[in-house]
């Protein structure tokens, strides 16, 4: 693991259930500050379900219990005095598919700080500034910040989703699965945005493409689905392995991990 | 639109609002099995009333007031019973429409509160080449019916120039001198009057209008009198007897005209009304049948009249309900069911009259009537 | 070469692309049917405007401009000539304040119960709620006029109008204007009010439609922005469907200005203009409901023309809707509007 002296997410013995039925069993994994943390494994593993843990948006869905505890900066974040919506303040997500509001370049960049009670103005013209710098789309769009972000192509508006994130100014962005929606060329900008973000925040990202695992991030999980019908309960995911990422791809602990990365299985 | 209905008598008053009501005689051919013939319950023997035989059939078709369709429901009824073999239908749009279908000969009788105008007498004319007929058959009487809990059980006396005052809002409070002075022994109480009117054109306007222009000239300089006028400002309507009534009673201090029949059916107090003998009168069937005797010596000859000015005992707010008919142009089966059933409604129809409050002909009056129903299809 | 061989014999064994029955002959009329019944649609309309219009043009022709501007309604008696005087507007200021009342009443009461319903409301209280709602949609307006003539009114209302009379009445302009006493209970507001019930299941309908359409990527990333539940409604779920909401306003201010009976039973019917809310007033439709019946051939003309304003102002309300829809989606940036 990089050199790290902080700890962002403790995970101990997380489990995750949908209207009763498990989704993620006895999740245990410390993710350390800094770099890019990918979350891997077969449809139905639970990844995603954990990412969403992490900034408390499964309190959205309907019938989602959480076991276990999460500790963020070392704040319980399912302690019953924390307010989700102040925790999603803090933690950017950008989601699956590009999902910028149907609304101007600007007003998606700003809508966090606005939330936030940042007025109109300079500083907070700075901040989009900024925000747009960081997610490597100020120079596409630095002349048509009125526009649209309809407008845009689907690359440039998962950057600007990106921007929107960032300009809350949170310390770790959650991607779920950032490039499925997109092209190849699309999806290379966005991993070399990861890169270059990783060394400012603290990454947590969902994927499905192993390349793209192996290809940006230090650290991977490996989830799986275990518990079938042969165990006698119901399917669930569970965490298999977390190492770091040349370690999973070339010399995993597990049998299951090296199945799963070398194709075998999958 | 026509509905066609069977009512027994009974049922018919609760079939008032119905938009036409009409009988197939033979469907309730059976009524009046009870001699012993009980195998042969459809009644193929001739069912006899008063001794009379019964040989019309065939189909009549009238439309127009609603005022008197209660009592045209009961009147078919009970001539069913006599004649099953006939079938009339009436339809009950209201006195206007009654007058367009009778002008454009889409029924073979039509019915209205208000009688015709020279215009339209001379239009009808035009369009049957003969004259057109009024046949009174019924009249009736128009009452003020108030909400004030504070009089209940006394008599409220008003005259025409009170009641002019009270809807054209220069009266607006119970207590008013000018309502005191009618009444010197009741105690009025300070309630504002709210005047409530009919929404509808409608022939229960018409009779009461026509009385205030009659009574009080500066109504008829402002108001005038029709099925609708313009009310005064500060008025409320209401759509019917029914809507009159609602908002009289919602109101305390509500005042509203209806009709009478309606409002001794719904138990409202109605007013006692001064008349040209300056005699309180209060409505009845007998003082409301007085008003047309009184003045049968001046009607004019085609009997286009207003029943106005009387005195004596009679009840000075009266209307009278027309059939309008031809002197020609009907075939001879539909003239003798015409001059049948009119002449049997307006003489043996009288006691059904009276029984839901309608003021029946009464003596001569019933002579000018059968004269007129007499003139049908005379010119043929 | 050889001709292959196919059981369908009305394909040409040497131009296989050649017209058949199927596509030649049927497709034609399958367009002529559709053609014809949208013109016979548009026909109608126009046969009905012009009939309208020709009935009413002698008392239009009589009265001119003051037929949409006097305050006089008197009709006369005759059957060829015009001899009353025919002045609609308090008829159709009626028309106008009765549904304006029902719409600022309605809108908001209907926004909020479809939010209710598609934002904040388990499925076991949004299902059987959005039937209801619709039920309520169903219910013939003569129950809405009966009920509101005779229950809802002497209960509910009068002390409404009450209480207004006593302490807005009592205040200052406008509003000692508008709820000026007495009471009569018949009256602009009592029809504003039922009116009010009787569009509300319509333009809910309509929001919940609007609301469930609401982009759940965009719902999600203002959540994940952290939005509360209400930033997130205001900025993302009413934001995106004002087009909607204004286009089911608009229906319902269809229903409101067209609606006869339940008006008829409850605007009081006084052919007088009242600055007060609490007075009795009429409405278009409600005055040729009630005066059809009865009226002499010229008062059927004017009713008529009547009925040729409320036609015209109904198609005015729509126009407007749809340029106000169309702005709109102008200033948000959305091509689909």
């Amino acid at each position: 693991m990089p050199a790290s002296h902080e700890d962002v997410f403790v995970i101990d013995d997380l489990s995750v259930r949908y209207s009763g039925r498990d989704a993620l069993r006895n999740v245990s994994m410390v993710i350390p500050a800094g770099g890019i943390t990918a979350l891997i494994g077969p449809s139905g593993c639970g990844k995603s379900t954990l990412l969403r843990c992490l900034n408390r948006m499964n309190d959205l869905i309907r019938g989602c219990a959480v076991e276990g505890s999460l500790f963020y900066h070392g704040e319980d974040l399912y302690a019953s005095d924390v307010d989700p919506v102040e925790v999603r303040r803090r933690i950017g997500m950008v989601f699956q598919r590009p999902n910028p509001f149907k609304d101007t370049i600007y007003s998606n960049v700003s809508f966090g700080p606005r939330l936030n009670g940042m007025k109109k103005g300079p500083e907070l013209d700075e901040v989009v500034e900024k925000s747009l710098r960081r997610a490597v789309l100020w120079d596409e769009v630095k002349d048509q910040l009125t526009k649209n972000a309809f407008a845009l192509s689907g690359g440039q508006q998962q950057r600007l989703c990106i921007a929107r994130a960032l300009a809350t100014d949170p310390d770790v962005v959650l991607m779920d699965e950032p490039c499925s929606a997109l092209d190849p060329i699309a999806t290379m900008r966005i991993e070399d945005l990861m890169r270059e973000l990783s060394t400012r925040y603290t990454i947590i990202v969902v994927t499905h493409n192993m390349q793209q695992a192996a290809r940006v991030s230090d650290r991977t999980a490996f989830f799986s689905v275990s518990g079938g019908a042969d165990d006698g309960g119901d399917p669930a995911g569970e965490l298999v392995e977390f190492d770091e990422t040349v370690t999973i791809f070339s010399n995993a602990n597990d049998s299951r991990t090296e199945a799963y990365v070398t194709g075998r299985f999958g | 639109m026509t509905t066609t209905v069977t009512r027994t008598r009974r049922r018919a008053r609760w079939a008032a609002p119905l938009l036409a009501v009409g009988l197939i005689a033979a469907a309730c051919g059976g009524d009046d099995a009870g001699n012993g013939n009980g195998d042969d319950e459809n009644g193929s023997s001739t069912p006899t009333v008063g001794g009379e035989t019964q040989d019309l059939s065939g189909t009549l078709l009238g439309a127009g007031a609603t005022f008197p369709t209660p009592l045209f429901l009961e009147w078919l009824g009970a001539y069913q019973e006599i004649e099953p073999e006939v079938d009339i239908n009436y339809q009950s749009v209201g006195s206007g429409g009654g007058i367009e279908q009778f002008l454009s000969e889409t029924v073979d009788f039509g019915s209205t509160e208000r009688y015709l105008t020279d215009e339209e007498v001379e239009e009808a004319e035009e369009i049957r080449g003969c004259a057109s007929i009024h046949i009174p058959v019924v009249f009736g009487s128009v009452t003020v019916a108030y909400n004030l809990p504070q009089i209940e059980g006394e008599e409220l006396v008003l005259d025409a120039e009170t009641t002019a005052a009270i809807f054209a809002r220069d009266i607006t409070n119970w207590n008013d001198p000018a309502i005191a002075a009618l009444n010197p022994d009741l105690d009025l109480p300070d309630v504002d009057m709210i005047p409530v009117h009919r929404s509808d054109g409608s022939g229960t306007t018409y009779i009461f209008t026509r009385y205030l222009s009659d009574e009080v000239e500066s109504w008829d300089d402002e108001y005038g009198f029709g099925s609708e006028i313009n009310w005064a400002a500060g008025t409320v309507g209401g759509a019917g007897n029914e809507g009159v009534t609602a908002g009289v009673q919602q109101n305390p201090g509500g005042i509203g005209y209806v009709s009478f029949a309606y409002a001794v059916e719904n138990d409202i107090p109605v007013a006692s009304q001064i008349n040209a003998d300056g005699n309180a009168v209060a409505p009845t069937v007998e003082t409301v049948a007085a008003a047309p005797a009184a003045i049968v010596d001046e009607l004019p000859e085609d009997l286009r009249f207003d029943i106005l000015n009387v005195g004596a005992d009679a009840f000075p707010i009266v209307g009278t309900n027309w059939v309008l008919a031809w002197e020609c142009g009907y075939d001879e089966n539909t003239e003798e069911l015409l001059k049948a059933f009119w002449t049997w409604a307006v003489t043996e129809g009288a006691p059904i009259a009276e029984d839901l409050v309608y003021a029946p002909l009464t003596g001569p009056v019933i002579d000018l009537a059968l004269e007129q129903i007499d003139k049908i299809n005379s010119q043929n | 070469m050889t001709v292959v061989d196919t059981p369908t014999s009305e394909r040409d064994p040497v131009n296989p692309f050649k017209s058949t029955e199927r596509g030649g002959k049927v497709d034609p009329i399958f367009r002529w049917v559709l053609r014809s019944s949208g013109v016979l649609v548009l026909a109608i309309l126009a046969l009905m405007v012009l009939r309208t219009t020709w009935a009413a043009w002698p008392v239009f022709a009589s009265e001119g401009l003051d037929f949409f501007t006097g305050t006089l309604w008197s009709v006369g008696p005759s059957r060829s000539e015009v001899t009353g005087t025919y002045g609609a507007w308090p008829f159709i200021y009626g028309t106008l304040v009765s549904s304006a009342l029902a719409i600022i009443i309605a809108l908001p009461l209907a926004i909020c119960t479809a939010l209710y319903l598609t934002q904040l409301a388990p499925p076991r209280i949004a299902r059987p709620g959005s039937y209801l709602v619709e039920m309520l949609a169903s219910v013939p307006s003569i129950i809405f006029g009966l009920w509101g003539l005779l229950w809802f009114l002497p209960n509910v209302l009068r002390p409404v109008m009450n209480f207004l009379e006593d302490t807005l009445g009592q205040s200052f302009p406008p509003f000692s204007i508008l709820f000026e006493g007495p009471v009569f209970g018949v009256s602009y507001f009592a029809a504003g009010v039922v009116l009010a019930i009787m569009i509300l299941p319509i333009i809910t309908a309509i929001c919940r439609e609007v609301f469930m359409l609401a982009p759940e990527g965009e719902k999600q990333a203002a959540y994940g922005l952290g939005a509360t539940r209400w930033e997130v409604i205001r900025k993302v779920v009413l934001a995106r469907s004002v087009p909607g909401v204004v286009g089911g306003t608009m229906l319902g201010l269809g229903r409101a200005l067209g609606e006869t009976v339940a008006v008829a039973m409850l605007i009081g019917a006084s052919q007088r203009v009242g600055t007060s809310l609490l007075f009795p007033g009429d409405s278009m439709a409600a005055v040729i409901f009630n005066t059809f019946a009865d009226g002499a051939p010229e008062a059927i003309w004017a009713l008529f023309a009547i009925g040729v304003t409320l036609f015209f102002i109904t198609m005015i309300v729509n126009i407007l809707a749809r340029l106000l829809v169309w702005r709109i989606g102008r200033i948000t940036g959305d091509a689909t509007v």
